[in-house]
């Protein structure tokens, strides 16, 4: 069994090597990946100091590209399972074994460390996408809940590896689990504790939200009927 | 409005719509760049269906026609799709610069640090081969 880790990190200079230290002192048993993805700070100089195994996009390639470079690495060497984990801090790597576990347990694809799966936080306007782009997936899905449908730790195996890395509209995006729910695909969540991000902006401000939530629910509600 | 032009927007807003999920279903379009065509024929789909809507528009902007209108409508989506693709266009090529020049540094690094482990090579061969003289 092969468990790749893969950090996609744009401008994480200040949480990096936070990060990657712990997986490499604590969680010796799995491999990583970090995809720089563009980043316009000094996260390639930290990499390429300390010796980390990393992959330097030479361009921004947003999200979705960064996942499909570490999905193509994953899969070029041949790895059974492949663990997203953000690069700024906030995803604690303890939980993976109980992640591995549910996958292995219940025989699903995909399974999500979830906020929100047994603990309810209360409600706060960062929660509202999330929460409304939940009501589209269960709309559309015949009644299938996913609590936490942004978070970025997912744990994906074989099969999804060669899908994410190869298909056009797989982005690893709530659309796309919505769409693979239809097609029968096994979607689990594992409950977790996020920590606040140590350093550095999210890909998701403010301002590109809205423009987030139109493609979000366009593509829930409409295109997911169409596509492949 | 004729119907002849209701006619003509009708089969307009189809084949837009018919043609875009094709595209997506082929993975020739990325789902985000569709949204524009659905919005554009569902607004050729209104305003052929029902007239009033352009009516009402026409006399609310003081326009002479509602045909007029319609080509008012149809020329300032596609003067915005010409902007934001004039724009992207500009980012790609910048970006493609930008990517011809990584490769080319990075694979001249490459050669560079080749050369060196060559070199390095070569002297601990003539090394060895003292030694065994």
């Amino acid at each position: 069994m092969k468990l790749l880790i893969i950090i996609p990190a744009y401008n994480e200079g200040g949480s990096i090597e936070r990060v990657v230290d712990n997986l490499i002192e604590n969680y010796p048993l799995y491999d990583y990946v970090i995809i720089n993805d563009g980043s316009t700070d000094d996260t390639r100089k930290i990499c390429s100091r300390r010796g980390f195994n990393f992959m330097d996009l030479p361009v921004n390639t947003g999200l979705s590209g960064a996942i499909k470079s570490g999905m193509r690495y994953a899969n070029y060497y041949g790895y059974d399972y492949v663990l997203q984990l953000d690069g700024d801090g906030q995803h604690d790597p303890r939980y993976i074994e109980c992640m591995l576990e549910e996958m292995k347990k219940t025989g699903c694809d995909i399974v999500i460390g979830s906020r929100f799966k047994t603990e309810h936080k209360p409600f706060t306007s960062r929660m509202l996408g999330s929460k409304i782009l939940t009501a589209a997936i269960w709309l559309t899905t015949r009644g299938r809940y996913i609590g936490d449908v942004t978070s970025g730790m997912r744990l994906f195996n074989k099969k999804m590896i060669k899908r994410f890395g190869y298909d056009m509209h797989y982005s690893p995006e709530p659309d796309t689990l919505a769409y693979l729910l239809n097609r029968g695909v096994k979607i689990r969540e594992v409950q977790v504790q996020m920590q606040e991000r140590i350093a550095g902006v999210s890909y998701l401000n403010l301002k590109s939200s809205v423009w987030y939530m139109i493609k979000m629910l366009f593509s829930i509600l409409l295109f997911q009927w169409f596509r492949r | 409005m004729s119907d002849t032009l209701r006619i003509l927007l009708f089969f307009a807003a189809l084949m837009t719509g018919g043609w875009i999920v094709y595209k997506i279903r082929k993975l020739q379009v990325k789902m985000q760049d569709a949204i524009f065509w659905v919005v554009f024929a569902v607004i050729l789909f209104i305003l052929g269906i029902f007239p009033q809507a352009g009516f009402w528009l026409t006399e609310r902007l003081g326009i002479m026609s509602p045909a007029n209108l319609i080509f008012l409508v149809i020329i300032f989506l596609l003067m915005e799709k010409v902007f934001t693709l004039s724009i992207i266009v500009s980012q790609l090529e910048e970006k493609i610069s930008i990517l011809s020049a990584e490769v080319a540094l990075r694979s001249n690094a490459m050669e560079k640090r080749m050369e060196e482990v060559e070199k390095g090579a070569e002297k601990e061969n003539k090394k060895n081969e003292k030694n065994r003289a």
